[in-house]
């Protein structure tokens, strides 16, 4: 297991310095090289769990066994620092775990090969696209040799074709690397094609409701007839437990 | 450099940052043919241009380096209070200090300091620092809760937080704060040399004044604009121009 949530339970201090509880009993377990993916209406509570997850937030309690030592994460709004060119944003994690120059420089380059943008390492994020942006942001995850992948919504802020390129691409890239992966997900087709296991999450205050198994064979073809009707079944079930 | 791939957004920053440009450059150059045109028709006839000289060499010295104490003591202190996790302590404090009308300190300087060199440069310190830091850490609290977040999961945690994240992320802020500190440093210099009627601008200004002498005073004026002018198309705009486009979202 990567990772292990026991009855964790987060809170903010509204304005008026009410402590309201945004995760409540969040129990879940995460086995290690499975691609998992959080689903939940907004105030459910998704982006907390991810902060409190990797450590930037403290939660109230419950136990939290965090069995990586390198997280990488990706953002929605991608987050790149515009100071930095593409490369040297990529190399960034690199250069602060004090890899030399040369090499970190080496290494940035082989990642942004592999998203398909060594042509753009001089360009600042400024002058990229959306999805040239996100590809820098997933290159600058990949160049620490990752072992927990966390992402928050990725493809919420670009087009379907842009998103279905980088998709297809993360598929491939998680298959080499075989790190973990826990993905926010606005689209529960998207949580389907990519996830070894669904968490649907409730909100106010957010709670796991449900873990769902997605049992297709991959590589998944999204056109098929067992495509759509796992789409269709899983969609119903959500919309349920939801309700 | 980005060069011609560079957002749409962006390049019409940059139109409208030529444009302006262009208008400023036409009005110094209106102000410089009407400056040269009253010296040719003798209007600048009584003017002491080597006194001149001395007294706006003085003055500029005297901004340059209350400007480098400034900036070196206002972007320290607001980095390390921007990263340390008590910031919120330090800004009504800051606050506070800020709104006090500087010169109501000048006696303060001038007790302890005396008519001196020192004095009018720290006095002008105590104004020139506080939009520059403000400016800092402004910047540092409004920065993107996930661009804080990139940078810690990515390692810029502890010590290194300060050079790796915080003050690249802060550049547009030194620079404006830096553009604003300057032309308040201007007043605060001036006006102590004019108060403590010490060697410099202020009190040249102040002497041809009272031996009603005003040639002087506005080839003075005239002077301390085309330094001003010059400074901020040298420096700043150069400057400016190039964080606008690294920065632009």
């Amino acid at each position: 297991m990567t990772l292990v949530l026991s009855r964790v339970c987060a809170r903010f201090a509204d304005e008026g310095e009410n402590e309201v509880s945004v995760l409540k009993d969040i129990s879940f377990s995460i086995p290690t090289g499975s691609f998992v993916s959080i689903i939940g209406p907004s105030g459910s509570g998704k982006s907390t769990l991810l902060r409190v997850i990797l450590d930037l937030m403290p939660h109230a309690s419950g136990t939290i066994v965090r069995n990586f030592s390198r997280p990488a994460m990706v953002f929605q709004n991608y987050a790149l620092f515009p100071w930095l060119s593409a490369l040297d944003n990529v190399a960034f994690g690199l250069h602060m775990h004090g890899v030399a120059r040369k090499e970190r420089e080496h290494i940035a380059r082989e990642k942004l090969k592999e998203v398909g943008l060594e042509h753009l390492e001089r360009h600042y994020p400024a002058a990229l696209s959306g999805g040239q942006r996100q590809r820098v942001g997933l290159a600058r995850a990949l160049a620490i040799s990752p072992d927990l992948l966390v992402m928050d919504e990725p493809f919420s802020n670009l087009d379907t074709i842009t998103s279905e390129a980088l998709k297809a691409d993360l598929l491939k890239i998680w298959r080499s690397y075989g790190m973990t992966i826990l993905m926010v997900n606005h689209l529960i087709p998207d949580a389907i094609e990519l996830s070894d296991q669904i968490l649907v999450m409730g909100a106010h205050p957010g709670r796991v409701e449900k873990t769902i198994p997605v049992d297709l064979p991959r590589p998944r073809d999204t056109r098929s007839v067992q495509f759509f009707k796992e789409v269709d079944v899983l969609t119903e079930d959500i919309r349920r437990t939801l309700s | 450099m980005i060069g011609s791939s560079a957002h749409p957004q962006t390049r019409a920053l940059h139109r409208h940052h030529a444009r302006r440009y262009q208008r400023t450059l036409g009005l110094m150059a209106g102000v410089v043919i009407i400056a040269l045109l009253l010296a040719t028709f003798g209007f600048f006839g009584t003017v002491a241009w080597g006194a001149l000289t001395q007294a706006v060499a003085y003055t500029t010295y005297r901004i340059a380096i209350a400007y480098a104490i400034a900036f070196a003591l206002g972007v320290s202190i607001a980095l390390l209070v921007g990263w340390s996790p008590i910031s919120e302590f330090f800004f009504p404090i800051f606050d506070v200090l800020q709104n006090l009308p500087s010169f109501a300190l000048l006696p303060f300087f001038i007790y302890f300091l005396g008519y001196t060199n020192q004095m009018i440069i720290l006095f002008a310190v105590s104004s020139i620092i506080w939009p520059i830091l403000f400016a800092v850490l402004t910047a540092i609290k409004s920065a993107h809760a996930d661009l804080n977040d990139a940078a810690t999961i990515f390692g810029a945690r502890g010590f290194r937080r300060i050079p790796y994240y915080l003050a690249p992320l802060s550049l547009p802020a030194i620079l404006t704060g830096s553009i604003v500190g300057i032309a308040i440093g201007w007043e605060a210099v001036i006006g102590a040399e004019i108060i403590a009627n010490m060697m410099g601008f202020g009190a040249f200004i102040k002497d041809t004044d009272m031996t009603g002498v005003s040639q002087t005073a506005i080839a003075g004026i005239l002077v301390i604009l085309v330094i001003v002018f010059i400074i901020n198309r040298l420096v700043w705009a150069p400057l400016l121009s190039e964080s606008s486009r690294r920065y632009a979202e």
